[in-house]
């Protein structure tokens, strides 16, 4: 117990400031810029009470909001993909919520799953983000093309992470 | 009471989020009116810390950069040094000092966290109340422009960038004095919009775009950018045309803030002109 608390505090600071002094300076083409944070509402285990959820959530965003002058921005996003992700874990996967395991992981989940999972959150995450941040209707197409093009850089740092650190899961557990 | 009760605890997740989102939302929307927030005050000191450590390391990165960028403002600040000029009259001509008073002061700064890539972009500089940054006060690097301060704590500052939704700077065109506004549409970090082109006027590709000196914010003539291209408004009054900024915005080491020493004065009279 201690040692999952410990390892989420790790990841949460490690995702702030990975957030905010690398990706943030990230610029393709004007559009697309990461939002790897929202990894660690993804990773957190699937028992992890409702309220922590939503908690822990509007912490990381607004930790990533101070440092970009954004007070609010983040943080509704992710609160409002963190409020989802109960129901999305619920409409994507056959098996009941004791099957599914402890952590969400591509390893033990599989492709599939993984996907879907944090593509529908991602995308929930960007679109908030991105519509709130621009606030107006005469930049809709604009806005529209920064939340695909940023959703999928997003989900190409979550699954290369995932890849990354976390291949040898199947084998701990 | 008690079913009120019960039904709340039924519904706390929906309840909860609810609260959380309000609470943002109204971070976000209202956030102007707690620019002077003593919340801010702190977490600015705190990001402060942390974006200008990291500043130290990554600033060396690129110092050759930094070093051509200085090079070549002392050049031009050279060039306006009275002993640049050859005097060409006997007659030397007299300035009394108090005929020449300082109109603005300049802060030196450096930039420990930018970003070029979102809708509403600032910047956090390293000097704070404490040196005597303000809010609403002008940021420039080298004569170029680069934004306005609007959130102070002792050590940092928060600059608005012109990439910004709210950006609208007051500017003219450096031929001919005529006023436009210059806006970011928010694509390209290098390309803004000019807005409130008179029609009658010739604009030509490569015509520089300078501050007006209309607010308290710039000083007269500080370059903002070249016209790329006129765009016709055939239905309204007024032309636009896109612009290329001169100032990398995604390149910035040192900036300094602009101090006018008038700006009180400027706005009592301001303020007395509306009692009546």
């Amino acid at each position: 117990m201690t040692n999952l608390i410990v390892r989420n505090i790790i990841r949460f600071l490690f995702l702030v400031f990975f957030q905010v002094l690398i990706l943030n300076n990230i610029n393709l083409g004007g559009y697309t810029n990461p939002y790897l944070y929202v990894y660690f509402i993804l990773l957190l285990p699937f028992a992890t009470p409702r309220w922590i959820l939503l908690l822990l959530a509007f912490l990381i965003g607004f930790s990533v909001d101070l440092f970009t002058n954004t007070p609010g921005l983040n943080a509704a996003a992710t609160v409002l993909m963190a409020f989802c992700r109960p129901y999305v874990i619920r409409a994507i996967s056959r098996e009941s919520e004791e099957e599914l395991g402890v952590n969400p992981s591509l390893r033990t989940l599989g492709f599939r799953w993984f996907f879907f999972y944090s593509l529908f959150l991602v995308l929930i995450h960007h679109f908030a983000l991105f519509y709130l941040e621009a606030f107006r209707f005469s930049e809709f197409v604009r806005t529209f093309l920064r939340v695909v093009t940023s959703t999928a850089f997003t989900l190409v740092l979550i699954f290369l992470s995932e890849l990354l650190f976390y291949a040898r899961g199947k084998e701990k557990r | 009471m008690r079913n009120l009760f019960l039904f709340f605890r039924k519904h706390y997740f929906i309840f909860l989020f609810l609260f959380l989102e309000v609470v943002s939302l109204i971070f976000l929307f209202r956030y102007n009116d707690y620019q002077n927030a003593v919340i801010y005050g702190w977490t600015s000191e705190i990001s402060g810390v942390v974006n200008s450590a990291f500043r130290n390391v990554s600033e060396y990165f690129s110092l050759k950069r930094t070093n051509f960028v200085l090079n070549e403002e002392n050049v031009t600040l050279h060039a306006r040094m009275p002993e640049a000029f050859y005097i060409t009259d006997t007659a030397i001509e007299f300035r009394d000092d108090s005929l020449m008073q300082a109109e603005y002061r300049f802060i030196s700064a450096r930039v420990i966290s930018n970003t070029t890539n979102r809708r509403n972009n600032y910047l956090m500089i390293n000097k704070g109340s404490l040196h005597g940054v303000k809010p609403q006060m002008g940021v420039i690097t080298g004569n170029k422009i680069v934004g306005q301060v609007v959130n102070v704590s002792r050590h940092f500052s928060w600059i608005l960038s012109v990439l910004h939704k709210e950006s609208r700077i007051s500017a003219r065109f450096l031929k001919n004095n005529q006023l436009v506004s210059v806006e970011w549409p928010g694509n390209y970090y290098r390309t803004g919009i000019v807005k409130e082109i008179p029609k009658h006027l010739m604009v030509l590709p490569g015509d520089t775009i300078v501050t007006s000196g209309n607010s308290e914010i710039f000083p007269n003539g500080i370059r903002i950018g070249v016209i790329d291209q006129l765009m016709e408004q055939r239905d309204e009054n007024f032309n636009t045309a896109s612009l290329t900024f001169l100032t990398d915005f995604n390149a910035l080491g040192y900036v300094e803030v602009v101090v006018d020493m008038f700006r009180d004065e400027k706005e009592r009279l301001k303020a007395s002109f509306k009692e009546l």
